[in-house]
């Protein structure tokens, strides 16, 4: 999996691409630890994202919680048929914002 | 026709189950849409034992078999010797709840009840066989 990182004014874009599983979900959480701190919004950009497994998705309700708390805004958007599905099956679908 | 894998109790091992479901899916001329299942599955399955079975200091084996009954039923097999854990006990996450209110833990083993058709666990000479079975 490689992220990229691009901040813009109010908004923190986070690339996936490739797979985020139990191998590579942490690699996310401490690559967006010092984000959480700030006030921006964060989307994840998953045109690129190939799967996600539940490690990932715990990572994902992670970050949707500590940015909630704090009143900012946390989205997804582009997930693949397959990537979408998961979402869909564990009912993240309906808590989280899916662009 | 069985195929086999063993890995190592290092959670870097996960990587390797990507290549063997591919195997298993030309073997077995799998859809690509339960190939990506099995993926969510075994990962889920296999990690577990990874992350809990063993000490992290020992080097232990896990294996996993794949087979095909003759009812078109996918069989996978997974073997550890590590200390008894039971997943078939854990709670399943719960779906509806607010993301507010929902836990972080519990969506590994949702995924395979969701996914698999049969989870049967068995504790045999001090090993942990974990039978997952997927209808074709």
């Amino acid at each position: 999996m490689d992220i990229t990182i691009t901040q813009n004014d109010n908004l923190v874009t986070v690339n996936i691409e490739g797979r985020l599983d139990t191998v590579t979900a942490p690699e996310l959480e401490n690559g967006l630890a010092s984000y959480l701190d700030g006030s921006t919004d964060l989307t994840l950009d998953c045109g690129k994202m190939e799967y996600v497994s539940s490690a990932g998705l715990r990572v994902i309700l992670t970050l949707h919680k500590a940015l909630a708390s704090k009143g900012r805004k946390f989205s997804l958007k582009d997930l693949n048929k397959d990537v979408r599905n998961v979402f869909d099956m564990t009912g993240f679908s309906r808590i989280l914002t899916i662009e | 026709m069985e195929l086999n894998i063993t890995f190592r109790n290092d959670i870097s091992e996960i990587s390797r189950l990507e290549g063997f479901i591919e195997q298993v899916a030309e073997q077995f001329s799998l859809p690509m849409d339960i190939v990506f299942n099995l993926n969510l599955v075994l990962e889920e399955a296999v990690a577990n034992v990874i992350m809990y079975a063993y000490p992290k200091e020992e080097h232990e084996f896990i294996y996993l078999s794949a087979s095909l009954k003759e009812d078109n039923t996918l069989v996978f097999v997974l073997t550890d010797s590590g200390k008894e854990f039971d997943p078939t006990l854990e709670p399943d996450a719960d779906i509806d709840l607010s993301a507010e209110k929902r836990r972080i833990g519990g969506l590994g083993i949702f995924l395979i009840r969701q996914i698999m058709n049969e989870v049967r666990y068995e504790r045999i000479d001090n090993k942990n066989i974990l039978t997952l079975e997927k209808k074709l």
